[in-house]
């Protein structure tokens, strides 16, 4: 669930650019002030256990031909504590991006919410809520569980959520939420089980890592948590119901002409004409000029006659773009060649 | 060791390689978003956007067939969601290109622009990672206000990943040559996480050797580099280059494109 560059508006990638950027910077502020220097080795070496541990892979019962890996947010939260958790999956976020080129650069800000900050937090709040108390196997294994599906779906839901606000695929929201949640409730459920068992498996032999010994955990405030986590429902149901539906948001339907009804009077619209020119200059030169306004144009018969003349200099765009690339192709190559001689 | 250096190319040497890590950085989040914010229905306009990061490529003796097989690696999820465009979106354009003029809809237009956008940005991109080394790269985004304690866990990430992987590696092949046969979930599934938790505490291991023999030579978690980082005249002849290219093709052929 890589978001790419292109499912993303650049309001919305700077926007969780900033986001992921501004809380990765405030962990790190705090976390540097608890750590000790030879936790640094432990934390890069984890991250690089969670690249190895996704290439063990076992088949899945009922499909022949898919198998599963473990994505580990949830287990190294669990044993981390939620801040080390966040950055080290944030770091394979990032390498994955930087070396393996899985997901965009601008789309970075967008996975490191997701995959990293997301399930580390709300996974380990989850889990320590759950497991609060006396200890027994059945709540670690009702928590453990729990956090890896809630906190899979909540990225999952996040990206569509991201993709809808940027409005870049032709897809309704509600068929992106319901086909996401269903085929992350399976990852979701695979990690939980596989979470659950690596922790039985550590707690039989290692037991000493699993029981919070670990020198130097950070503890995290639960009001500060639940607070977090008001906000985010908040803000995901707030974007969920201005979205859920295909039709324009009331703001929207304000302003807008209304094509049932084309008498309707549009309720803000200001006719003065330096407020007219600076429209057109801006669906002129704005960065994101209107996509429909164009297309409407596009598929216009009317128009027809002068999209022929369009198509012929786009057909010189391409022709000649892919003939320059040969051009720098066939250029180096005799460089080269001339070198090699 | 068996494991494929994926950024092998990175330790060529070309006059791109010799960039500076963090003005190569720049102008590929640069381009990305000017790539990125194109109009919906332009694809020629992506052809020509092509060129900048092809001409890189081809420049620092990145073979092409290593970059192809790299982008198709990372597209399916891409691929799905661009491929469901044409199922939502049937809008009738009229399409003409050069001689052909043709009857389509507007979702596969939307289609071929993401996959055209998918295919520029990571062209993009796998020009700025196979021609800086990552610790080049580092050491460019420390320059450029990453967090300390992220840039020291990125690099202790990188020193480690192979070093893990070829022990994930051992690992794997020990299971297939004991496992002949499909052992039903709930086995399959133990022996996994038998694995993973064996990795897991023989990682922890290691870096508890490593941070005593850091400790031994004096690492107090400061990382401390020979930094020679700086921005020399060819440097700000390729950001010049790269805001021409850039933005000429913005305002001058983009609006002729349309």
């Amino acid at each position: 669930m890589h978001m790419a560059n292109e499912l993303l508006s650049i309001p919305v990638a700077t926007g969780t650019l900033a986001i992921a950027a501004g809380s990765l910077g405030f962990i790190c502020r705090k976390v540097r002030q608890v750590i000790a220097a030879e936790k640094l080795a432990l934390m890069g070496i984890l991250g690089a256990f969670v690249f190895a541990a996704q290439m063990v892979n076992f088949q899945l019962p009922a499909m022949p031909g898919t198998s599963g890996h473990m994505v580990g947010a949830v287990l190294l939260a669990i044993i981390l504590g939620p801040h080390l958790a966040a950055i080290v999956i944030s770091s394979v976020v990032i390498v994955q991006c930087l070396i393996f080129q899985d997901g965009g650069l601008l789309a970075l800000g967008c996975n490191i919410i997701n995959m990293a900050l997301v399930p580390s937090y709300l996974g380990y709040f989850l889990y320590r809520t759950i497991t609060n108390g006396r200890f027994s196997s059945l709540k670690v294994y009702i928590g453990a569980m729990l956090a890896c599906v809630i906190a899979t779906e909540a990225g999952a839901i996040l990206v569509a959520i991201q993709a809808a606000l940027s409005g870049v695929l032709a897809v309704p929201l509600s068929t992106f939420l319901i086909t996401m949640i269903g085929v992350h409730f399976l990852v979701g459920f695979v990690e939980g089980l596989v979470t659950v068992t690596v922790l039985a498996y550590l707690q039989q032999l290692r037991p000493d890592i699993v029981a919070d010994s670990l020198p130097g955990t950070v503890r995290l405030s639960k009001n500060a948590v639940l607070a977090t986590l008001g906000i985010l429902a908040v803000l995901i149901g707030a974007g969920l119901s201005l979205l859920a539906s295909d039709l324009p948001d009331g703001l929207e339907w304000s302003y807008a002409e209304r094509p049932d009804e084309p008498e309707f009077e549009t309720v803000v619209s200001n006719p003065d004409s330096r407020i007219t020119a600076i429209d057109d200059f801006q669906s002129k030169y704005s960065l994101m000029p209107d996509y429909t306004a164009r297309a409407s144009k596009l598929g216009d018969v009317a128009d027809q006659q002068a999209d022929v003349g369009a198509g012929w200099t786009s057909f010189a765009g391409v022709v000649g773009s892919v003939f320059t690339m040969a051009v720098i192709w066939l250029t180096a190559w005799m460089l080269r060649r001339k070198q090699a001689l | 060791m068996h494991h494929a250096h994926i950024d092998k190319f990175a330790y060529q040497d070309s006059a791109i390689h010799r960039l500076d890590s963090r003005v190569k950085f720049l102008v590929v989040l640069v381009f990305t978003a000017v790539v990125i914010s194109l109009p919906r229905s332009s694809l020629s306009i992506l052809a020509c956007y092509a060129i900048g990061p092809f001409a890189v490529l081809v420049w620092a003796k990145i073979p092409l067939k290593f970059v192809f097989k790299q982008i198709l690696l990372v597209s399916p999820f891409v691929i799905v969601l661009a491929l469901s465009c044409p199922l939502y979106d049937r809008t009738p354009v009229a399409v003409s290109f050069g001689p052909f003029s043709w009857q389509s809809s507007l979702g596969w237009l939307r289609c071929f622009v993401i996959l055209g956008k998918f295919i520029v940005t990571m062209l993009a991109l796998i020009g700025l990672v196979s021609t800086t080394r990552f610790s080049d790269l580092l050491a460019g985004l420390q320059k450029l206000g990453l967090p300390r304690l992220l840039i020291i866990q990125l690099g202790f990430l990188y020193r480690y990943i192979f070093v893990l992987i070829d022990r994930a590696h051992h690992i794997l092949r020990a299971r297939a040559g004991r496992k002949l046969r499909n052992l039903g979930f709930k086995t399959e599934l133990r022996t996994a996480a038998s694995m993973l938790g064996s990795l897991f505490i023989r990682s922890i291991d290691t870096a508890e050797h490593i941070s005593i023999a850091m400790q031994a030579r004096g690492f107090d978690g400061n990382w401390r580099t020979i930094s020679k980082l700086k921005v020399r005249r060819c440097d700000l002849f390729f950001v010049l280059t790269a805001a021409v290219f850039v933005s000429g093709l913005y305002f001058f052929v983009k609006p002729i494109l349309q």
